[in-house]
């Protein structure tokens, strides 16, 4: 078992015909993902032709359903693009087929939205990653396996090596990805800059915990809640590993939302100096800039060695 | 979106709940004319999306009719903590006898909704918080579950809300977990929930809602017609209403150094790389705005990206930071170049790419040759060199 999910673990693509679900269907397949199916209950029944990584053509059928789509697959896990309006029922559906893993890639779905298939998830035991999110890369264990792509990272940054990622931000996650190129990574995790989403910084903290090939994490916080500090206390008290973090927004002005829907400083709480200072508390070493977090993390792996 | 206190009235009283009789008025002669309506004394309250008003002035009782002119003339073109008053509210004055605390809203820690009372309202829930932690009662309600009479009875009790109101602040408590379901809302804020009354007469003594405080979701505004009837008064920062125009993440700031980027993230962190830089060199220079062109941005949002900031008279420098997933470099090549040649800029324009047709993209500047585009390869070399030009070219204007 791989950190979430296994190599060449069968997907899907929720909204798989729009021109999102396509475009990445199609870059997810040529990064080596085993996409089995689509679903589109207005277009059950066609079959969408891609190339996977070798170019050799993939026919992926599409389903009304995501239990039928799981059923005539065994697909382990689902990436949904459907747009906002759309989004809870997606999930909530995608959640009651018992995928072992949900990400959710669309931005701008309603928070009450997210809480109520997070809530759903989490009774199900079911792991949503997201929304708006990035999604999931998964380095694979062994020459001969594939990693999972589910989602939008760009693909060929990064092989396999010993350090856990996990993100509030898309674009950070690529920068910290292009720094630490030379290393590598066993996954790497967008949460998501939603103010409620599926997994958080701790619980990515804690799957990377219990995963014996990642010897490090990098965590990339932000301005907005408390997912930063929540994740610090686990650590002090659970964490064997090292961590390293990076957080974005010292600079936000009060009150303003930036750009995320959960990058907002409101009250005086949730700022970049409190998150800093609570990681710093418990001895996570928090680097200025992404370049200079990149820094400690070797610093950090140097003096294991 | 944070509502005005007046905004935020109508909603509760949508619901229910009752609230002092209150007029919005946006100039001296509206406010006269409220005041007769409502009877003296009153109190007449700025329209601000900031906390704190009262004691910066915008809170003041007037008990005749010259009075009231003079406040309002005095509270109208107020400008309280950065924000410009955008009328008066005009509301009968009551007679206060104890203030509770009541909000509704997202937990994100918990991911599910906080119900958070205490007896000691009036003040800074925060403030109490420390003082009295033990006074302040929290709630959680499940995502998948719903709040009812009962629990809100129980809530009610707890804080010690004096028994004979216990069933209406129960009441309240519901309908404004109705008003925070229905509405979208991320906050739902009653501060104070007044008893009010004539001390010696228990039959008058009633809970109210004299001030309130509602923030929506903006991923809701599809549910409720783009939240159209709370359309704000206020003319937005022009800069940011272009912005918005063209459906583009930005924020302004004061600062020197115009700011562009791919991702959020990316581009809070390039704000914070400038304000590092300027801090190093001495000069202070920060950035002058937020703008995210988001994921697979074409050369058309990019050139108008640039156009807006360009347009920013406080704007010495620029800074490109994209590091291209989805988005590809030479797109956004194109636009700096399109944007450059429509404006006939000069001003001075540091560009780091990476990621997706990053060779490609700096291959397209490189054959412009364009003396004032300047190429770095990495984030902090462009944000250092970015900060430097910001910097001279506040020095040259002075």
């Amino acid at each position: 078992m791989n950190v979430f999910i296994e190599d060449n673990a069968p997907v899907i693509v929720q909204g798989i015909t729009g021109h999102q679900g396509m475009t990445h269907t199609a870059r997810m397949l040529k990064a080596g993902t085993n996409i089995v199916g689509g679903v589109n209950p207005r277009k059950a029944g066609e079959t969408l032709q891609f190339e996977d990584a070798e170019g050799n053509t993939v026919n992926v059928p599409v389903f009304a359903t995501c239990q039928e789509a799981k059923d005539a697959t065994g697909a382990q896990a689902s990436v949904v693009f459907v747009p906002p309006k759309f989004a809870k029922d997606a999930v909530v559906e995608a959640v009651e087929a018992l995928f072992e893993v949900v990400v959710v890639i669309t931005e701008g779905i309603p928070v009450a939205d997210s809480a109520y298939f997070v809530e759903l998830a989490l009774r199900k035991g079911v792991r949503i990653v997201g929304p708006n999110c990035p999604g999931l890369l998964t380095l694979p264990e062994t020459a001969d396996s594939n990693g999972v792509n589910l989602g939008i990272i760009p693909d060929g940054i990064v092989s396999r090596g010993p350090l856990g990622l996990v993100s509030k931000s898309g674009t950070l996650t690529y920068q910290m990805m292009e720094e630490l190129s030379d290393i590598g990574f066993t996954a790497c995790l967008g949460a998501g800059g939603d103010p409620i989403v599926g997994t958080t910084l701790l619980e990515a903290l804690q799957a990377f915990e219990a995963d014996p090939k990642t010897k490090a994490v990098m965590l990339i916080g932000e301005i907005g809640g408390n997912a930063e500090q929540d994740a610090a206390r686990w650590a002090a008290e659970h964490m064997t590993k090292p961590i390293v973090a990076y957080i974005a927004g010292f600079t936000a002005p009060e009150g303003k939302q930036m750009g995320h829907a959960g990058a907002i400083v409101s009250g005086g709480k949730g700022t970049a100096q409190d998150k800093k200072d609570a990681l710093e508390a418990v001895g996570i070493k928090v680097g200025r800039t992404p370049s200079a977090a990149a820094e400690l993390m070797r610093e950090v792996l140097a003096s294991q060695a | 979106m944070d509502l005005y206190e007046y905004q935020a009235r109508q909603l509760l009283e949508e619901q229910g709940i009752d609230v002092p009789k209150a007029v919005f008025a946006q100039n001296s002669h509206e406010v006269a004319e409220a005041a007769e309506v409502i009877g003296y004394p009153v109190v007449i309250k700025a329209q601000v999306k900031i906390g704190h008003r009262g004691q910066a002035g915008g809170v003041r009782i007037a008990h005749n009719r010259d009075e009231a002119i003079l406040v309002a003339e005095d509270i109208l073109p107020m400008t309280i903590h950065g924000h410009k008053v955008s009328g008066v509210l005009v509301t009968e004055a009551k007679n206060i006898l104890h203030e509770y605390y009541v909000s509704i809203s997202v937990d994100r820690s918990s991911r599910d909704f906080d119900v958070l009372a205490t007896a000691n309202g009036g003040t800074e829930v925060e403030e109490v918080a420390k003082q009295h932690p033990e006074s302040v009662k929290r709630l959680h309600i499940s995502a998948l579950e719903d709040f009812d009479l009962d629990a809100a009875t129980k809530m009610a009790e707890s804080i010690g809300f004096y028994h004979a109101d216990s069933n209406q602040a129960a009441q309240i408590l519901l309908n404004m977990w109705r008003c925070f379901k229905e509405n979208d809302a991320t906050l739902v804020e009653i501060n104070p929930l007044a008893k009010i009354g004539d001390p010696d007469d228990e039959d008058s003594k009633t809970l109210c809602a004299l001030d309130a405080k509602i923030s929506l979701d903006n991923n809701a505004a599809f549910r409720h017609d783009g939240w159209k009837r709370f359309a704000d008064p206020i003319v937005p920062d022009p800069f940011e209403q272009r912005a918005r125009e063209h459906n583009l993440h930005y924020v302004h700031l004061r600062g020197e150094v115009g700011v562009i980027g791919n991702g959020a993230g990316l581009v809070m962190s390039s704000l914070d790389a400038v304000a590092f830089a300027g801090e190093d060199q001495g000069t202070g220079v920060k950035a002058a705005n937020f703008l995210d062109i988001g994921g697979g941005a074409s050369a058309q949002v990019m050139s108008e990206s640039l156009e807006i900031i360009l347009s920013d008279p406080q704007v010495e420098s620029v800074l490109i930071n994209v590091y291209g997933g989805i988005t590809s470099c030479e797109q956004v090549a194109l636009g700096i170049l399109e944007a450059i040649d429509q404006l006939g800029a000069s001003k001075p324009i540091v560009v780091r790419f990476d990621g997706n047709k990053a060779a490609e993209g700096l291959q397209i500047l490189a054959d412009a040759n364009t003396p004032n585009i300047h190429v770095c390869k990495t984030m902090g070399e462009a944000a250092a060199l970015a900060a430097r030009l910001g910097a001279h070219g506040k020095e040259e204007q002075q």
